[in-house]
C-alpha cells in the first residue's frame, strides 16, 4: 500500500489499479492531548474543544499554541484543521476571528465550523479557507446543505440525527462530501452554563480540571457523558461491523470522536479503525476480528450503539456480531 | 423611536382570542402536523381559520409556527399546503432550517419569513445569514443580554424578535438530541398519520419528554455522587424590557403555547404594560416583582 500524500490513505480496492481512498481523523482539544497523543493510525486531526473557551489550554484561546499545533500535525503529514466553536456568543467573535486568522496564515488545511454566523466570517473574510460544517450546525437537509454549500462549505457532518438513508441522499442530492462519526461519543447537546461548576467546592476541584474526570448522568438504564458544557452520549456510537456499507455508499471521511478520551483511546481505537477500513476496502469477505471487539469493549465503559444511522433511537445496537454486544446489551438486533 | 410588536402564543382558538384582547399584537399558532410544539399545541385547519378570523377584524396578524424541518418529499408537500394558508390569511411563517427558510421565501415573497429560535442564532454573524438569505426577522433567546442585542441590532437590517419569557433548559435551543438518543415515541396516537418522521427536534413522531427535568444520578469514577435536574429556569426579562426596547427589538415574543387562556392573558397584559410605559417613557413597576411560579412553562 501506498501513501499518496498527507492525508489520505489509498488503497488499490480490486487490484485493477482503481486507487480510492479514505481519511480517518480526530479531534484534540489543546497542546498537552496532542504531544501525548500517538496519531499514526490518523490522517487528519480536529484541533480546538467546541464547547467551551475555558476548556483547559484550548487551542481556540491559545493562538500560539494553535498555530504551533498546526505545524506539529501537518509536520507528521496529517492534515491540519482548525475547529471553531458551536455556539458562539457575541463576545466570541473577535477571538474566532483571531483563531480563523492563524489557520489562514499557517495554513491549516480547513476548518470546521457549527455556527452559521462563523461559517459568514469564514467566507466573506477569509475565502481561501476550506470550511467544513460541523455536527452542531444542525444540517439535516439537502436544502439546508445547498446553502452552506453555496457558504463556501466542502464537506458537511449531518446532524447526528440522520439515518445513513439520508445521509446518503443529502450527499448525492447536493455533491457535497458527508464526514460520519464511525466512533466515540456522539454530541447530543451544547449548554451556556456549566452545572459541573456546582461541584467545585464540594469536591475540591476546580475548573479547568472538572470536566476532565469521568463523569456520567445515569437514569433508568440510560447514560450520558458529562463534559461540563455539553452532553455527548454515554455508549460508544461504533460502525466497525458497517463499515464496508459505509464506503459502497461512497463515504470516505470519518472521525473517531475523541475530544474527551485518553490518548490510549485515541490511539487504540484509531488503530482498530485503522486496520478495519484497510481489510475493508480491500476484502470482500469483511468482518471485523475479534481482537479489535476486545479493544472496543475494552474502551466503551457504558457500551455501544449505533446513533441514528439506521433510523432506530440513537442509544441502541443493531449489528449481527455478538462479539460486539458480549459484555453490554445482550441480544443483538439484525439491521433491517 | 420604533414600532413594536407584542408576540404572543395560543395553543388553541381560546388562547389567541384572549392574548389579542389582553394586548397581543400578533400571535403565533402551531397548525396539527406542523410544529414542534406538539399535538395538545396545536390548531386544527377550522380552528385556525377562526383564529385569523377574529384577529383580521381586531386589525392583528396571525404567525405559524411551521418549525418542523421536513424530508425533501415531506418538504414538497408543505410548500403547497403552505399556499393554501397564505391565501387563507396567515400572516408569517416561523421556520427553522435554512434551506426552507430559503425556499419558502422565494415561493412566498409576500410572507413574513422569521428563523425560529430553534436556528439557534445568538450573534450578529448569524443574524446576518439568515438576512441574507431572505428572513424578515430573527428569533434570539431572551438569556441574551440588552448590550448583545444592541449591538446586533447595529450591524443588521432585518427584524429582531427577543423570546423575553422562555424556558431556558440546560441545553440551548434548538442544540438538543437528547431526547431521541434515549427513546422515540409518538406522543399521541392521533398523531402519528398528522407528523412526519423523526426526531422532536425535527419536529416528528419523536417527542421531548423532559428528560432535563427529571433527576439523573451523576457518577464520578464510576460511584454515584449526587442526583440532580439539569439546570433550567424560567426567563422573564420583564425588568429589562425597557434596556430591550432601547436596544432595537421591534418584536417581543412570548413562549407557551402550552399556557391555559386565562394565564396567557395576564402574561400578555404585563408586557402590554410595560411596552406602554416604555412608550410614554414612564416608569414601570413590575407588579409583582416577581414572577409567579403558576405562569412558568417549566415542567409542562
Amino acid at each position: 500500500m501506498v501513501r499518496a500524500g498527507a492525508g489520505c490513505t489509498p488503497v488499490d480496492v480490486d487490484g485493477g489499479g482503481a486507487m480510492k481512498s479514505f481519511e480517518l481523523n480526530t479531534t484534540i482539544s489543546n497542546r498537552r492531548n496532542l504531544l501525548e497523543s500517538d496519531l499514526s493510525p490518523f490522517d487528519a486531526v480536529y484541533l480546538g474543544n467546541i464547547y467551551c473557551r475555558l476548556y483547559e489550554q484550548n487551542f481556540l484561546e491559545r493562538l500560539d499554541d494553535l498555530r504551533e499545533g498546526i505545524a506539529r500535525v501537518k509536520e507528521a503529514g496529517l492534515k491540519a484543521y482548525v475547529t471553531t466553536y458551536a455556539a458562539p456568543r457575541n463576545n466570541f467573535l473577535p477571538k474566532i476571528r483571531k483563531a480563523l486568522e492563524v489557520a489562514a496564515s499557517v495554513p491549516a488545511d480547513a476548518v470546521e465550523v457549527h455556527n452559521l454566523g462563523v461559517l459568514r466570517m469564514a467566507h466573506e473574510e477569509f475565502p481561501g479557507l476550506k470550511v467544513h460544517i460541523g455536527g452542531f450546525a444542525n444540517v439535516y437537509t439537502d436544502a439546508g446543505a445547498q446553502v452552506l454549500k453555496e457558504y463556501g462549505a466542502q464537506r458537511v457532518t449531518p446532524n447526528y440525527e440522520l439515518s445513513l438513508e439520508e445521509i446518503d441522499e443529502l450527499a448525492r442530492a447536493v455533491d457535497v462530501p458527508a464526514e460520519i462519526l464511525v466512533h466515540g461519543k456522539m454530541p447530543l447537546g451544547i449548554s451556556d452554563y456549566c452545572f459541573l461548576l456546582d461541584y467545585e467546592e464540594k469536591w475540591g476541584i476546580k475548573c479547568p480540571t472538572l470536566c476532565q474526570l469521568d463523569l456520567f448522568v445515569k437514569k433508568d438504564g440510560w447514560a450520558m457523558r458529562s463534559a461540563g458544557k455539553g452532553i455527548m452520549s454515554g455508549k460508544d456510537v461504533c460502525m466497525l461491523e458497517h463499515l464496508p456499507a459505509l464506503l459502497r455508499s461512497g463515504h470516505w471521511a470519518f472521525r473517531i470522536e475523541a475530544a474527551y478520551e485518553t490518548p490510549a483511546y485515541r490511539q487504540q481505537i484509531g488503530q482498530v479503525y485503522r486496520e478495519a477500513l484497510e481489510r475493508a476496502m480491500a476484502d470482500d469477505s469483511y468482518a471485523a476480528e475479534e481482537r479489535w471487539w476486545e479493544v472496543v469493549r475494552a474502551h466503551a465503559q457504558i457500551g455501544l450503539c449505533n446513533g441514528f444511522y439506521f433510523g432506530k433511537t440513537g442509544m441502541e445496537y443493531l449489528g449481527v456480531q455478538s462479539g460486539a454486544l458480549a459484555s453490554f446489551t445482550g441480544r443483538p438486533t439484525a439491521v433491517d | 423611536m420604533h414600532r413594536v410588536t407584542l408576540l404572543a402564543p395560543a395553543g388553541s382558538p381560546e388562547a389567541a382570542d384572549a392574548a389579542l384582547r389582553a394586548g397581543a399584537d400578533a400571535v403565533y399558532v402551531g397548525l396539527k402536523g406542523w410544529s414542534r410544539g406538539g399535538y395538545r399545541g396545536e390548531l386544527t385547519r377550522d380552528e385556525l381559520r377562526e383564529t385569523l378570523r377574529k384577529a383580521k377584524r381586531a386589525g392583528k396578524t396571525v404567525w405559524l409556527a411551521a418549525n418542523i424541518i421536513p424530508r425533501p418529499a415531506e418538504r414538497a408537500h408543505l410548500v403547497r399546503e403552505l399556499a393554501g394558508l397564505a391565501d387563507l390569511g396567515v400572516d408569517g411563517v416561523i421556520v427553522n432550517d435554512a434551506g426552507f427558510l430559503r425556499e419558502v421565501k422565494r415561493t412566498f415573497p409576500g410572507l413574513l419569513v422569521s428563523a425560529s429560535v430553534g436556528c439557534g442564532a445568538l450573534n450578529e454573524g448569524d443574524v446576518l445569514f439568515y438576512e441574507a438569505l431572505g428572513a424578515d426577522a430573527v428569533v434570539l433567546p431572551g438569556n441574551l443580554d440588552p448590550d448583545e442585542v444592541a449591538a446586533i441590532k447595529a450591524r443588521v437590517s432585518i427584524q429582531l424578535e427577543v423570546m423575553v419569557h422562555m424556558v431556558q433548559q440546560f441545553i440551548q435551543l434548538g442544540k438538543c438530541f437528547m431526547p431521541s438518543y434515549l427513546h422515540f415515541h409518538p406522543t399521541e396516537k392521533e398523531e402519528v398519520g398528522l407528523r412526519l418522521t423523526g426526531s422532536m427536534k425535527r419536529g416528528g413522531v419523536g417527542v421531548c419528554f423532559k428528560v432535563c427535568q427529571e433527576p439523573w444520578d451523576l457518577y464520578r469514577d464510576g460511584q454515584r455522587v449526587d442526583r440532580r435536574l439539569f439546570p433550567a429556569q424560567q426567563v422573564s426579562r420583564l425588568a429589562d424590557l425597557g434596556k430591550f426596547l432601547d436596544a432595537g427589538v421591534d418584536i417581543v415574543k412570548l413562549q407557551g403555547r402550552s399556557l391555559p387562556a386565562e394565564l396567557l392573558a395576564l402574561l400578555v397584559r404585563r408586557y402590554r404594560a410595560a411596552i406602554g410605559a416604555w412608550e410614554g417613557r414612564r416608569w414601570f413597576e413590575p407588579e409583582p416583582a416577581a414572577l409567579p411560579s403558576m405562569w412558568t412553562v417549566v415542567g409542562r
